[in-house]
Formats: structure tokens, sequence, C-alpha cells
């Protein structure tokens, strides 16, 4: 009985102590945001301000489109609507297109990786420059991200090392992380001269005044959009808040609630171009979202500010690391989204949760991610992609356990199994003698014993 | 108050004695405790794993078994925890009405919450290391989340102070999970192994001679992977209840 | 390529319940007794140098002693004297490429993460980002407690709400820039400005 992320998992597993450091690696993220969210009296109530917000802004969002386009508009900003990834993709090409671009500089935006930007702009003649360190990292080595805001901490600094010198021509011997910080700041630093454009993603759109609020601690987006002459920032529709005041609620979660720091090196505020640039063009993309708005058990997935806390809290996550899931967002929010996405394509996730539920309570907006994962599951048998045995399985067991004579006749021998030879328990056959050595049934079941004990106390009370 | 005792199956079949002793301490407590014969399961296993409608004979089963009585309380969190969040939907869709989902109480709610059991319990002269179970952590707000800014509580430890000679100690990570889950334990052997493992040497990092917690199955997937890795060390598993009600 | 109209459309047969906003009240946010050393503390933390100066004639000795090798000084403000480029005459954000300080003004900083506002008041901005060190004056009155007050507090005019909106700029500093993304251990000077000195005037 496995599934395409239990296979993965067990793979990454080989490599035990490699396994660890990923755990307690990520497990920091967690310490740190944990020792943040206890530092502010105010915490819970800023979740639950949040997720409001968040509700009324999705369930009003026709309206706070409008009121953003047209904020934007009046800064003298382009406003562009893709239906989809294509849509998207093809917008951006043509504004590069229209300015004469062959480069672009990009901050991190996991729209642009859901909608597959960098390898569209490339087949077209784009040169593409990812510039955060993690993204860049992985662009170098043609990996795709392990984690939505740390894309790259799967890899260790030997790994970078490696790397670098491949690719940067870095000093083989040396592999401190300072030192390919620095070699990384000097060869973006030509790339940011020499772009025709600087793309950002987009962490929240105010409605109110049609700002782009762009959140970094490399202060990438800042340098990607001040020294091109040319800015697009791409935002997923569901990314308008309403105004600063909500703004002030989601920045002081965000952060917190990803890496642990009171705030991000940088909160930038973009609201037209520069003196000199060309205007700043701003692309707001659907791609599924509003279905999935319409969709009454799982919209709230929607509330989403890509923190990524619920990664670093799954154990599940930490065990088996970001590539072990289909989709290219991983942990409970990509088994959510990739369910969203394409439920028969990326069913082989919804096995990745053991309901523990510690990501719901971690999430800054309170999206039930555990529990839309029990909702999905549910949902595996008439999607076609219910794993046979589980079901037959669970049918067996339903057949015994609707039927308590059966029930009892069964478990009143289950001692046997006791006596039986190792081999007819511990084979292949029975998936939980991999893991454990099989228990000992005691002699008689409960429902057995009580009798024998309550005609005991009725015999010792009729003395 | 009439009280209906809930054995969940596989306390029923692997561990009696934690139904044992939890009919003895009620009973210890003065309570009018019964134990309806003809239950099996709550339809948790199934439903976890993707079979809900499976669950719906099953929860409508126990439903009418325990019709009448105040309380319904099992030695069991995530049983507790599955009839209390999901029969009402389970049930409703049927047409039933669902009080079982309003009385159905797991044993440390009873005491603590109900009872509120303040007097000297048993005897238990060890160091004990405490298992949080998941669901009784974050669904049926047994102790303050780790996650959560909310003031530190914790109603096990609470019952378990009624306790003499006892000591106390919860493992690094308090309320990590320990990858049993139900199905996940035969899906994703892999994970579910590795986390019982780290769960398991964290709590016998304590130095305990006993791991307890409110829900056997937690306690189960532990131990069978201790004993299956060799690295047990001696240490036993207990139920809570069996602790409070220990030389009762 | 979908228009505005069909994307809105879309969205609005999605909708099937609508939500109040809820209150703002009710979140009573942390506020420190000492705004100014709770700032300082925490400006620390984000990795800045925090100096206090009487008044803006101090800076440029400062600036001095704090990057005595500093060849290229970028600033717009009258009072730096030292400053070697200005940003607003500059041919492009590219002629600062190579500069070893940029210094700007801070309208206000945030004592819960010791931040400070600084809305876009010179032609090009990449003087924050591009110059090797950044210094930022502030006056060491103008502190805030928290983001609550300080979002509030961009929209108006004696805060560079005027700035902000002729330039369509603004951002929040907190620091260096900084990167943990390599076997998460902490640099300072990512793409970034690689140290950040705040000059407190007052």
């Amino acid at each position: 009985m496995s599934t395409t992320h239990s296979k993965a998992a067990k793979k990454f597993l080989k490599n035990k102590s490699y396994a660890e450091w990923h755990d307690n690696t990520f497990w920091g993220l967690r310490v740190k945001r944990d020792s943040m969210a206890h530092q502010l009296p105010e915490w819970e109530r800023l979740r639950e301000a949040a997720s409001g917000i968040k509700r009324h802004t999705l369930t009003n969002i026709d309206r706070y489109l409008e009121q953003f386009a047209e904020a934007a508009e009046k800064n003298g900003t382009i406003v562009h609507w893709a239906k989809d990834a294509e849509e998207m993709n093809q917008t951006v090409l043509s504004i590069l297109n229209d300015n004469g671009v062959k480069k672009i500089v990009k901050s991190k935006s996991m729209l642009t990786e859901e909608c597959e930007m960098n390898p569209y702009l490339e087949e077209h003649g784009i040169e593409v420059v990812e510039t955060d360190l993690g993204e860049r990292i992985l662009q170098l080595d043609h990996q795709r991200p392990s984690h939505i805001v740390v894309p790259a901490t799967h890899l260790s600094h030997d790994d970078v090392g490696h790397i670098f010198e491949r690719e940067l021509h870095t000093d083989p011997k040396n592999h401190d992380p300072a030192y390919l910080t620095y070699e990384a700041r000097l060869s973006l630093r030509d790339e940011f001269l020499t772009a025709g454009a600087g793309l950002t993603g987009a962490n929240f759109g105010i409605a109110e005044t049609g700002d782009i609020v762009v959140c970094t601690n490399e202060g990438n987006a800042d340098m990607s959009t001040s020294v091109p002459k040319l800015q697009i920032s791409v935002i997923g529709m569901e990314k308008i808040i309403p105004d600063y005041d909500a703004l002030s609620v989601f920045v002081r979660l965000l952060a917190r609630s990803a890496t642990g720091q009171p705030s991000t090196v940088y909160t930038s505020h973009f609201r037209k171009a520069r003196p000199g640039a060309a205007p700043m063009h701003i692309v707001i993309v659907d791609n599924g979202r509003s279905d999935w708005l319409a969709d009454q058990e799982h919209w709230e997935t929607l509330k989403c500010i890509r923190c990524g806390s619920c990664m670093n809290t799954c154990p599940v996550y930490r065990w088996s690391g970001g590539y072990s899931y289909s989709y290219f967002i991983p942990g409970p929010l990509g088994v959510n989204l990739g369910m969203l996405r394409d439920p028969r394509k990326y069913a082989g996730n919804v096995s990745a949760c053991t309901l523990c539920l510690s990501c719901q309570n971690t999430c800054p907006v309170k999206v039930n991610l555990g529990e839309q994962i029990y909702l999905w599951r549910q949902k595996l048998d008439s999607l076609g992609v219910a794993n046979k045995e589980k079901k037959m399985i669970c049918s067996v067991m339903d057949k015994v356990l609707d039927n308590p004579s059966l029930y009892n006749k069964l478990t009143g021998c289950a001692s046997v199994i006791n006596h039986l030879p190792a081999f007819m328990i511990e084979n292949g056959l029975n998936p939980w003698a991999y893991g454990h050595k099989m228990m000992k049934f005691p002699p008689k079941p409960f429902h057995s014993l009580i009798k024998e004990y309550q005609k005991k106390e009725n015999d010792s009370k009729d003395l | 108050m009439k009280v209906g005792l809930f054995i969940p199956c596989y306390v029923d079949a692997v561990f009696p004695n934690v139904g044992m002793a939890s009919y003895r301490l009620l009973r210890h407590l003065g309570i009018d405790v019964t134990y309806p014969q003809g239950q099996t399961c709550c339809g948790q296993p199934m439903a976890n794993a993707g079979f809900e409608t499976k669950a719906v004979p099953l929860a409508r089963r126990l439903n009418d078994l325990f019709e009448g009585f105040d309380y319904v309380v099992a030695p069991s969190v995530s049983c507790t925890a599955f009839i209390r969040y999901h029969y009402p939907q389970l049930l409703g869709e049927e047409g039933h009405r669902c009080r079982i989902a309003e009385s159905t109480v797991d044993m440390v709610e009873f005491l603590h919450d109900i009872l509120k059991v303040n007097t000297p319990l048993g005897r238990f002269p060890h160091k004990v290391s405490l298992h949080n179970s998941c669901h009784g952590v974050r669904e049926l707000g047994l102790s303050s989340p780790s996650e959560c800014a909310v003031p530190k509580f914790n109603k096990i430890k609470d019952l378990l102070s009624l306790v003499e000679g006892i000591e106390v100690v919860e493992p690094e990570r308090d309320d990590e999970c320990c990858g049993f889950g139900g199905m996940f334990s035969i899906e994703e052997l892999a994970v579910s192994k590795i986390m019982g493992e780290k769960k398991f040497l964290r709590h016998k990092a304590t130095g305990a001679e006993y791991i307890t917690g409110a829900d056997c199955s937690c306690l189960m997937h532990m131990a069978g992977v201790a004993a299956k890795e060799k690295i047990d060390g001696g240490i036993e598993f207990k139920h809570i209840v069996e602790i409070l009600a220990s030389e009762l | 390529m979908s228009t505005q109209k069909e994307f809105i459309e879309r969205c609005r047969r999605a909708i099937s319940k609508r939500y109040d906003r809820p209150s703002s009240e009710g979140l009573h946010p942390l506020t420190f007794t000492d705004t100014l050393e709770k700032f300082m503390s925490q400006a620390e933390l984000a990795g800045c140098k925090v100096v206090e100066i009487a008044d803006r004639s101090m800076a440029d000795d400062v600036i001095s002693t704090v990057y005595p090798d500093a060849k290229v000084i970028a600033s717009n403000l009258p009072e730096v004297k030292s400053a070697t480029l200005n940003p607003d005459t500059v041919e492009d954000a590219a002629a600062l490429n190579h500069t070893d300080v940029g210094v700007v003004e801070a309208r206000f900083g945030v004592a819960e993460n010791g931040s400070v506002w600084i809305p876009q008041a010179v032609k090009e901005r990449d003087v924050c980002f591009i110059s090797e060190n950044l210094v930022a004056v502030l006056p060491k009155k103008e502190i805030v407690n928290n983001m609550h007050e300080a979002y509030k507090r961009i929209t108006l005019p004696e805060y560079g709400a005027e700035e902000f909106r002729s330039y369509g700029y603004g951002v929040f500093i907190a620091g260096p820039s900084k990167t943990a993304d390599i076997a998460q251990v902490l640099v300072n000077g990512a793409q970034a400005a690689r140290s950040m000195t705040l000059l407190l005037v007052g």
C-alpha cells in the first residue's frame, strides 16, 4: 500500500543522518516562530483578525479588484488581467518585447513557478535571472524549490559550494556560507546593472492605494526594480487586501510566522515607476483561483499568505522533504493546493498527513489545512483514485465492526495470533509489521473481562 | 448521573486492562457506570483513511447503544474527538439527532472538567514521561498547544499530580506527533516509523521508566517501533487511567 | 487576453456568501513604556549600528568615524557635506554602483521591529540598496510602537506622504540586507546594503 508521496519519502529516508538534519533545520524555524508568537500577547487575536479580513476580502474580491485596478491606473500604472498561466506568460513576454528587453532580473515569486514563466520566457529568447539567493542557487543547478520561503534550505553549504565552483568558478576550497553569499552578490550585481527589466511577485496588493507590497530580507526585489528601467509585478488575485489597516495586521504576522523575525528587512511599497523609467505594469492572475473560490469546502485555502510555517511544523514534511510531494508546493499547503489544481494528478500527496493538526495552529490566517486534507481524502474514492488495498481493508473492517457477534468472535480469539510463527506475521503482507514488532494480544478482550468482573461484583454484593 | 463506558475496538482487543482500569476508577469515584455490550468501533480508522461513509452505520450503532446516558466516557482522545466533531455531520445527513456527539467525553475531560476530581488517587512511585497526543491537545484541548500563544496548562498533568509518589516529565517537543495517524502508519510506513522512533527516543531521553498518555494508539505505535528497533530499553507504556487507578 | 470585465465577472459568479469585515477594535496591540529604548534594541538585533547625535550637522563626523575608508558617499541631504555623489543628479541608477556609503532620511522608526520608514525622496532610490553601507538619519522623537501605528503615519504629510505619493515608492528597512539561504547560516549583505547605521538625531 503506497502513494507517490510515501514512495518518495521512503527514498528520502534512506539517508537517515541527512533526514535528521533536515528535520532539525526546519524544526528550528518552527521554534523561532513560536518564540515570536509568544512575545506578542495579541498573537491569537491577530490571527483571528487576519483570517476575518481575508474571508471578507475574498468574498468581496470582485469589488476589491475593481478598486485596486482603479487606484493603480490613477497612479499611472498599467494593469493587465490574466485568466490563466498562458495569458500571464504571454502578457509578460509582450511587455518585454514592446520595451525591447532581452534580460530580466526577478525576485522570488511562487506565482511564476506555478505558471512556469521562466521556461516560457527562455523559449522566447529572454534571459531570466533569479536574484533571491536560494532561487539563484536552484536556477544554477536546474532544481525546483523545496520550500516556498527558504527554497534551497535542503542543500548543505557543501552542495552550494560545489554548484558555485561549477557555475561561478568560486574557490573550490571555500564552502563558507559568508564567502559563497559574497560571491553570489558580486555575480548578481552585474545582472542587476545589465538587465532591461525587473520582475517581482507580490505579498500583498492594496486595493485602496494600488500599492504592490513585497517583503524580502535580501533587498533583491528593490535592487531588481530600482536599477532596470522597467518594472513588472505579477500578483495572484487572492493577494489583494483592502487597505493599510489590513496590511498592518498581515505584515506583523508574516515574517514572525515564516522565519521568526519581527519583520522582514525590507517591506517595500511599489506604486508607480520611478522618474525616467517606463510605466510600471501589474499583471493580475486568476489561473484557477476563481474556481477554488467557488468551492464551498476548500475556498479558505485562498486565505494563505505563503509564510511556509505549515511546512516547518509538519513532521511529514520535515521527514520527507519538499521533493517528495508531486505538486510544486510541498507540505500541508501544497497537498491542498495540488488537489485544488488537479485532484486526479496530485492525489498521491493526500497520504502525507497524520492529521496532527499542528499546521492549522501555526497558520497565521487560520486555514484549516489538516481538516481540509481529511475532506480531500473523502473524495478520493469518487474521483476513482482511492487506494484499492486501503479500500478493501476498510470494507473488511466495516463488515466486522458493524457485526458485534462476528467482532466478538474474532477479538475473543485474537490471542491466537500470538502463537503464530513469526514468518506468518512479519512478512510483506502485513504492513504494520514493517515498522512494528507485533503486539501481544491479551487472552481475553475487555468485553469478556468486564462480564466476569461484574459477575464477581454482583456475587460479592449478594453475600 | 448515568454514565456509559465506551471502550473502542483496539482498546477492547489489545488493551483490556485500560478498559478495566477505567471501569474500576469510575466505580471508585462512586459513579454509576454501565458498559453496554455490543460495542465495536467509532469508525474513525475508515474515515481518516477517506471512507467516511463506512463510519455511518457504526456511528448509528453507537448512538443507539448509548441512548439515555448523561455522559459517554471513553479512555481514548482520538475516538472522542471523532465522535464529537464528525458524528453530527455523519448522523445529521441520516436525519439522526446527535446527542452522542454532545455527551461523549474522554476520561481526562470527565475526571478533570466534569467531576473536578481533586482528592488523592492511586499510588505510582515512578518517573513517567507524558505523551501529549495530537487529538487530545489540538482537538479536545487537554493542554495548551505549543503553537498557540495561550497560557500554559495541562489537564493530564493536573490529574497525575493526584497520584502518590509519581514524578512527571515531558519530552523535548512536548506535543509533536508520534507518527501513528491510523491508516497513515501503514500507508506512509517509512515516515511513520521514523517519527515513532524519534518520539520514543525523546521520551527515553527524559530518563523515565514509563511513558503514559491518554491515547493507547500512540502508545501502541511507539511501543511497536521501539521493540522492532530493539531500543525500548525496558521502558513500559501505561495509559494514564491505569496510573490513576493504580493500587486503588 | 482577458478583459477586466470578464475577469471580475468570473470572480463575482464564484462568490456565494459575502462576509463582513471584522472590526479592528479589540486587537490591543503591544505597546512599550520606553519606545525609544525598545526601538534601539530591536534595530541592533536587526543588525544596525545605532548612534545618537545632537543635531544633523554631526552626521559627517559619524560617517567618517564609522566608515573611515569610504571614498564614494552618495546623498542628497544638504547636511551631508562629505557626499561625493548626489542621487538626484546622477545620470542613472547604475551611476551609484560602487557607492561605499549612501545616506538617506528616515521619517520615523517602529519599536516592535527596529525598522524605519523611508519614503522615496530622491531621483534614484537605489542609493538605499546599491550602496555597500546605508546610513539613515532619523529624528529620535519619531518612534511608534508597532506597525498598526506605522501604517497610520505613512499617509500623513508630516511623515513624507507627499514624497511617497509623488515618487510612488516607500520602504520599511530593518537593518542590513540578510540571507540565511545557504544552510540557514545568517549572513549580512545579500544583494543590498551590507551594513546599516542609524543616526538618531535630537
